[in-house]
């Protein structure tokens, strides 16, 4: 093949490498030839470069403690996630209480707002979207929210501590089913303590005319 | 250096058989990129799933999703299809049309050339049965039934001793490029076939794959890497020098990159494998092997497509008229980009993103359609001419195809690209304070709505493109008449084929480089100090290599060219090769990497009810969007793991019984390592997770009633389907020989045992007065009898059990433990750092 355009420019087999130009393989095969240019630099190089990363990698991984293992290092940060958690809670432990949650949080409506936007994301599966733990006529797998029983009590620092702890334990749930834990993982202290507040706006009944004691706690 | 003949030969080739493959490889193609472009639509609109009959038979079917058209089944229908039926029918036209040429010799046997045609196109029929209907093996692109994988190995035998046979028929002496990548196709795929579809049946259509657990995650995707390697790279690239230098009637580029890439791609690739379980809980010495020898790969992969596309020097010209030159030129293209993507995307950190995200899916794609498809197409429009001595039927309308298919690419993978980099930011976002996760999943899913659509798109894009190739070929066919060249051959007087094994192992080339894989392989695994002299030793290997090869190098190139005139050496040093990476990564593992060994967590042995679940759970193909493995990463442990829990990442005991292993490989889902939970108060089996078992029961019936936004397809049969228990005794004494420590139980217990659980859940549900299916109205213990042996709720039963574990103590100090790299440097480097620590004080 390819009278015109390959044969003048370049020379065959051992005359063009005495001449240091690009060989043409003298053997065809069904016609197709191959030029024995040199390998591109840049491209050894990457490989040269590639191979010698593999080693110095493999060697400062494991014959110096420069890095630490995925495991210590995951632990580590989440060691330091849980401690900013801690804080939080007792932070927010600190500064609320039964009657802020009541009279405060509950009363202001962009907080309530804010802890609907959080029940329609987190809770509505299981409670659903009218708080009756139905959704039509389906049965929800979670309690009511709006039939004034509070199985864990209605105190308000009760709902946020059941919101963030989960079902306590040894409670069996409802119909066996224990409620998963809403605080660490997925919800902040702050969110929990909107949800509750969400929670008391929309039983109105359960906290009129609450009264508390010198801590601020719900008189039951 | 023409070899001289005594005589000639005349020899009519058989164009036949490449004719009908390209039929079959259009066909499929038109199939398997059909199922593609529903199943993108899937993802975007739940009613794809079956739903959407119901409008277009007018209210005649009703459901809302059919079985056989959800996603979870479709998927693999879809990667099996063109993987295998239309790249697989397309390379065996290749390699059956340039092996007759190059060896200037007739197919050796048109008996098995039949054979192997009808019976590959058999094997595609009954897979795209037997995929649909739920029969599979759980593990990706290898779902393929038992009985179907003894098909395929034997299908695959016999092209082997087809090809073998033509070579060793063959009038030209010395091997062309193109068949040693051909060669490296044949042996690599028996080898890495038959090792990762090792299983024990249970039943005519149910198996569980002989490994478990991280070895079965290791196997798969030593397989699964190198699938794509194999079957999807090498043989395209021996298609590519064949047809490339034809087309453009050009010299190949280099002859030494030839050498220098094919022998470092088809070493490296095999090793690459682990990169696809990076930062989870596979041992870490496995994870380094397979992110820097991808890294390493990238030179070689790179060396095939600079002899593409330099070969075109001189016939560029050629690329506005020819549009066979237009798509060797972009999939050549495409090659060079997905090569340079797969290394990067290797890099753990980088890793972190795509994994699990639809970045994967869009490089893929890349070199799916990009290089797969543009290859194939211009591969047809060459030959469709010649097979029937035409004209291309229209040269504008494959012009058409080249652009048309061109945008389709590119829509999809920039779509796939921002889609995947998003999500994963998202998903990794915190919120303000950052003590809790920004995003819900759903939310993540609902903000790549618009690139899945975009994807569809270009899908559908590409398929159109496919479709005019189609129909240009056909008329290309028509106008012309079949034909079968007939050429005069000189036959050399045989010098060739005579090398011994001897003069095969026996050598420079070959010695320095088995004993540097020795030394190499001894650094990695011998304990410390030990190693460092075994690096030494193979950096000294390395420099006398170099050394040998500039004082003696003509007589390495000599020995290279007389390998190349003996077709089973060749293929001896290629198996050897390919060998040697999976070798050293798989039988450490399996010998180290025991239930035995493990301390810490340890899988919690499945019930019989669990056990049935989990085999729905399979053949339900719920792995194509749900993963079972929580990441040592920060988004990953604070999304999936459970609150206070700081080291609550998947560990390697956890799943250390699962065959197959169900890690997945893409979030569509979230995870669900954690899903499961502790048996509920007063009862014997029955558990509670996460979720309990009302939220699964409703989420299972209508999905976006528990999650408003998800995309995942309802499961309507799931609740009549009776639950297979009396396969039990069968799949646990199965287990029992895999190693699973079950105790000894008789038929009736395991039956009993899955009846009482199953009815423990059975009565959880219908006394919380859950949604009957369509059309029931029983009472509360009907209904929960009626229940209880359905599907769902042993699917139930494994969603509560899925990740739980018990903890087992092990006595003393770690210690280090031959062949696992990873516990000597915990070994040896903390007494050291201890000593530093002490000496500063």
């Amino acid at each position: 093949m390819s009278e015109e355009n390959s044969e003048s420019e370049v020379k065959r087999g051992a005359f063009a490498k005495k001449k240091g130009e690009v060989i043409l393989r003298e053997h065809e095969y069904d016609g197709i030839q191959e030029f024995d240019q040199k390998l591109p630099n840049w491209w050894l190089f990457t490989f040269y470069f590639a191979i010698i990363w593999f080693v110095v990698y493999w060697v400062i991984y494991y014959h110096t403690d420069a890095y630490k293992t995925d495991s210590e290092k995951i632990v580590e940060k989440m060691e330091a996630i849980q401690e900013r958690k801690e804080g939080e809670l007792a932070d927010a432990l600190a500064s609320i209480n039964d009657q802020v949650l009541i009279e405060k949080w509950a009363t202001d409506p962009e907080i309530v707002a804010t802890g609907e936007a959080t029940y329609m994301q987190v809770c509505i599966a299981c409670h659903g979207t009218g708080l009756d733990a139905k959704m039509g006529d389906i049965p929800l797998s979670g309690r009511p929210l709006n039939d004034g029983e509070w199985q864990y009590g209605k105190a308000p620092m009760a709902i946020f501590e059941m919101i963030n702890n989960g079902s306590p334990e040894g409670s069996g749930g409802y119909n066996g089913v224990p409620m998963v834990a809403k605080g660490g993982a997925m919800l902040t202290p702050e969110q929990v303590a909107q949800l509750t507040a969400f929670l008391i706006s929309k039983n109105p009944d359960d906290y009129a005319g609450a009264t508390f004691d010198e801590n601020g706690k719900l008189i039951e | 250096m023409s070899t001289p003949a005594t005589q000639t030969a005349t020899i009519q080739y058989d164009d036949k058989t490449v004719r009908q493959f390209m039929f079959f490889s259009v066909l499929w193609g038109l199939v398997g990129m059909l199922v593609g472009v529903i199943c993108a639509t899937q993802l975007s609109w739940w009613q794809m799933n079956g739903k959407f009959l119901e409008a277009i038979s007018f209210g005649a079917i009703q459901a809302d999703g059919i079985s056989w058209l959800t996603f979870g089944r479709l998927r693999p229908l879809h990667t099996n299809a063109v993987i295998f039926a239309f790249v697989g029918n397309m390379m065996f036209a290749g390699v059956y049309y340039s092996t007759q040429r190059l060896c200037k010799v007739r197919t050796a046997s048109d008996l098995l050339s039949k054979i192997h045609m009808w019976g590959w196109q058999l094997i595609i029929v009954s897979a795209a049965i037997t995929l649909p209907a739920g029969l599979t093996r759980g593990k990706e692109y290898a779902e393929l039934i038992w009985p179907i994988n003894i098909a395929v190995a034997l299908i695959w035998v016999i092209f082997a001793i087809n090809f073998f046979w033509t070579l060793a028929k063959r009038n030209e002496p010395s091997i062309y490029v193109a068949l040693w990548f051909y060669i490296a196709t044949i042996v690599t795929v028996a080898m890495l076939y038959i090792v990762n579809h090792l299983s024990l049946p249970t039943s005519l259509t149910h198996s569980y794959p002989i490994f478990g657990g991280l070895q079965d995650a290791l196997v798969q995707w030593w397989y699964g890497h190198n699938a794509v390697a194999f079957f999807l790279t090498t043989p395209i690239l021996g298609i590519m020098y064949y047809f490339l230098p034809k087309a453009a009637n050009r010299p190949v580029y280099s002859y030494r990159l030839s050498i220098i890439h094919f022998w470092s791609l088809v070493f490296i690739y095999i090793w690459a494998g682990p990169h696809h379980l990076l930062n989870t809980s596979l041992p870490r010495w496995l994870q380094m092997l397979g992110m820097l020898f991808s890294l390493m790969l990238w030179a070689p992969s790179w060396g095939g497509m600079l002899n593409g596309l330099l070969t075109l020097r001189g016939a560029w010209n050629k690329l506005r008229t020819d549009p066979v030159i237009k798509f060797f030129a972009a999939g050549v293209t495409f090659y060079g980009m997905a090569t340079f993507e797969g290394p990067l995307l290797s890099i753990r950190a980088v890793n972190q993103l795509s994994h699990y995200t639809d970045w994967t899916i869009g490089h893929v794609h890349s070199g799916a359609l990009g290089w797969n498809g543009f290859m194939a197409a211009g591969m047809f429009y060459w030959l469709a001419p010649r097979l029937w001595k035409t004209k291309l039927w229209s040269v504008s309308l494959a012009n058409m195809h080249f652009w048309i298919g061109t945008v389709g690419i590119l829509l999809y993978v920039a779509a796939m690209w921002t889609a995947g980099v998003m999500q994963g930011l998202m998903l990794g976002e915190v919120a303000e304070g950052g003590t809790t996760l920004k995003y819900e999943f759903v939310e993540t899913l609902k903000a790549i709505q618009p690139q899945y659509i975009l994807r569809s798109i270009g899908g559908t894009l590409f398929l159109v493109g496919f479709v005019l190739c189609a129909i240009n070929l056909w008329k290309t066919a028509r106008s012309g008449q079949p034909h079968d060249d007939t050429v005069e051959v000189a036959v050399p007087v045989k010098k060739h084929d005579t090398m011994t094994v001897r003069e095969t192992l026996i050598n420079d080339p070959v010695a320095y480089s088995i004993l540097g894989c020795f030394t190499l392989c001894l650094w990695f695994f011998l304990p410390p100090h030990a190693n460092i002299a075994a690096l030494i030793v193979t950096a000294l290997l390395a420099v006398k290599a170099v050394h040998g090869f500039r004082t003696r190098g003509t007589k390495w190139i000599d020995w290279h060219e007389r390998l190349l005139h003996n077709y089973l050496p060749f293929t001896l040093l290629v198996f050897i090769a390919v060998a040697i990476g999976g070798a050293v990564q798989i039988i450490p593992s399996l010998i180290v990497n025991r239930d035995e060994n493990v301390e810490g967590r340890l899988q919690e042995l499945y019930t019989p009810l669990e056990l049935a679940g989990r085999d729905i759970y399979v053949s339900e193909g719920c792995y194509n969007c749900h993963s079972q493995m929580i990441r040592m990463l920060m988004p990953d442990v604070m999304r999936y793991g459970r609150a206070g829990e700081k080291d609550d990442f998947s560990h390697l005991g956890e799943s250390i019984y699962n065959h197959p292993f169900q890690w997945g490989s893409k979030r569509t889902g979230p995870d669900l390592a954690r899903e499961g939970g502790d048996i509920v108060d007063g009862h014997t089996y029955m558990r509670s997770g996460a979720r309990d078992n009302v939220w699964h029961y409703n989420h299972f019936m209508n999905p976006r009633q528990t999650s408003e936004g998800s995309n995942m397809p309802a499961y309507p049969w799931l609740f009549e389907k009776k639950a297979d228990l009396k396969a039990l005794p069968t799949k646990i004494a199965k287990q029992r020989q895999l190693g699973v420590p079950y105790p000894p139980m008789n038929q009736h217990d395991i039956i009993d045992k899955a009846q009482f659980q199953a009815l423990e859940i059975g009565k959880s549900l219908a006394k919380a007065k859950v949604l009957q299916p369509a059309g029931l109205e029983m009472g509360e213990d009907e209904f929960a009898q009626y229940i209880s042996e359905t599907e769902v709720v042993a699917l139930i039963a494994y969603m509560q059990k899925l990740g739980t574990y018990k903890i087992v103590e092990k006595d003393g100090p770690p210690e280090g433990t031959p062949l696992d790299p990873d516990s000597y440097r915990g070994v040896t480097v903390a007494p050291e750092t201890g000593d530093t620590a002490n000496i500063t004080d």
